[in-house]
């Protein structure tokens, strides 16, 4: 007997793997951006280098954007979020593990994508590492506030969703280029610690709020 | 205390109380800003450094003083709507909000006049500046998020969820745009630097102390457009729209 749980997890991750769209969208948007900017500022090398942590950054939060109205949409409109709010189940559980599932599909390839894209930006090695190690720490936060617009925003996605989201964001991006810029030296540890405190920070207050925005539907 | 309290968050009283002050404050606001403001531009000492330039602080100060309180006050709101579900928290944050969007935009507005000839650019990605447009931007989202519902008390809860983490969130932006500021540039001129003089202080404090009241007043009057908005077919309503007639 599986629990709730661990269905839910199977039951999302089978969801995100046999629709295209929510599983690609992000890839190709992200990898459409960042052969965007290239374009936009002309392909000199140098200029690239010092831009280019910024321009993975900005393009993964607005990949972001994109697949945060999956997360607690469909179950709204099929019904299935009305039976798990009368279960007595622990939402904070059931919801964690909804945005889990929308961060391993959404988020961690584009990490992974990101070292890959780095080599293009001509971003050096291990600067490119420690961009992806900020990522690591710093795009849960990003799936998080989605998840909040996108509860808030249940009956119609629109782009009210993203406009509170960007700003909410802005502490984990600007410490994640503050730490790719301090690379080199100690202050390093000190932004990559801050961004994990604001990644452990949010985990409780922003899932809380995610259920309180869920229930207001519900009344 | 606690009767007033009581009386207070009640929608007919708030509207006698509204009705019949608002008049008075707005007037003795207008009447304060108009000393702060005239004393400060026609008597109060010429700047030693930034010349005649520097005048428009009466307005600027205040401006951005209150473009940042109304956002707290928004934050002590949306709290008492979560915990007590008062009612009248949900009205005044949704009153508030374009308030605070117009004094925000205001400030920025004087800053950049001022800035001009101080600075000699319109703009500068300080972090007092980029901090005060995130505001901005903050205002902005909750006013959009006004009509995405169809319910009005799901609307007041959602306003007050984003406020509310907004108001956590708005510190650590801060620190964050402040340390993202060190790395890039350094700050050209700090109003700390120079300590500001008796003679232009009085006149700033009362300027502030008329804008807090202008706020005040039509912060009065604009909840008194939302209560009749949400209480529009209720008995109290009609009957002081008869007494008028």
């Amino acid at each position: 007997m599986k629990s709730f749980y661990f269905k839910t997890f199977q039951r999302d991750s089978k969801v995100y793997l046999s629709r295209s769209s929510s599983f690609l969208g992000p890839i190709v948007f992200f990898l459409i951006t960042i052969t965007l900017y290239p374009l936009a500022f002309g392909s000199d090398e140098e200029k690239l280098a010092e831009l280019s942590a910024g321009i993975i950054w900005i393009s993964i939060l607005l990949a972001n954007l994109l697949s945060h109205q999956f997360i607690f949409n469909e179950d709204y409109k099929d019904g299935s979020l009305d039976l798990v709010l009368a279960s007595g189940k622990s939402l904070f559980l059931w919801a964690s593990i909804k945005i889990f599932v929308n961060w391993y599909f959404s988020s961690l390839p584009l990490i992974f994508l990101s070292l890959l894209t780095s080599f293009m930006l001509y971003l050096p090695f291990d600067a490119a590492l420690i961009l992806a190690l900020t990522l690591f720490l710093g795009t849960p936060i990003l799936s998080m506030f989605g998840a909040l617009a996108g509860a808030l925003t249940l009956e119609r996605g629109n782009i009210v969703g993203s406009s509170i989201v960007i700003p909410m964001c802005l502490p984990a991006l600007i410490l994640g280029i503050l730490a790719i810029q301090s690379f080199k030296n100690e202050e390093l540890f000190f932004y990559i610690f801050l961004l994990a405190a604001f990644l452990f920070f949010s985990i409780p207050i922003l899932i809380a709020s995610c259920l309180g925005a869920i229930r207001l539907h519900f009344e | 205390m606690r009767q007033l309290f009581n009386q207070l968050i009640s929608f007919p009283y708030f509207f006698k109380i509204a009705q019949i002050s608002f008049p008075y404050l707005f007037l003795l606001s207008i009447l304060i800003i108009l000393l702060g403001v005239l004393w400060g531009v026609f008597f109060s000492p010429v700047d030693v450094t930034q010349g005649e330039v520097y005048r428009i602080i009466y307005l600027h100060v205040p401006a951005a003083s209150v473009a940042q309180s109304i956002y707290y006050t928004m934050v002590i709101a949306s709290i008492t709507y979560l915990i007590w579900r008062i009612k009248m928290a949900g009205v005044f944050m949704i009153s508030m909000a374009p308030l605070g969007a117009i004094f925000t935009f205001l400030a920025l507005f004087t800053g950049a006049v001022w800035g001009q000839p101080t600075w000699g650019t319109w703009w500068v990605w300080d972090a007092r500046l980029t901090s005060t447009l995130i505001l901005l931007i903050l205002y902005l989202a909750i006013i959009s998020l006004f009509s995405s519902f169809d319910r009005r008390a799901s609307t007041d809860q959602a306003v007050s969820i984003v406020v509310l983490i907004g108001g956590i969130n708005l510190p650590i932006i801060k620190l964050s745009v402040e340390w993202w500021n060190t790395l890039h540039q350094s700050a050209s001129i700090t109003l700390s630097g120079s300590s500001i003089d008796n003679e232009m202080l009085i006149p700033l404090l009362i300027s502030i102390f008329g804008f807090y009241l202008y706020v005040t007043a039509i912060g009065m009057r604009k909840m008194q457009v939302e209560i009749l908005k949400r209480e529009i077919s209720h008995n109290w309503v009609k009957e002081i729209f008869k007494e008028k007639r």
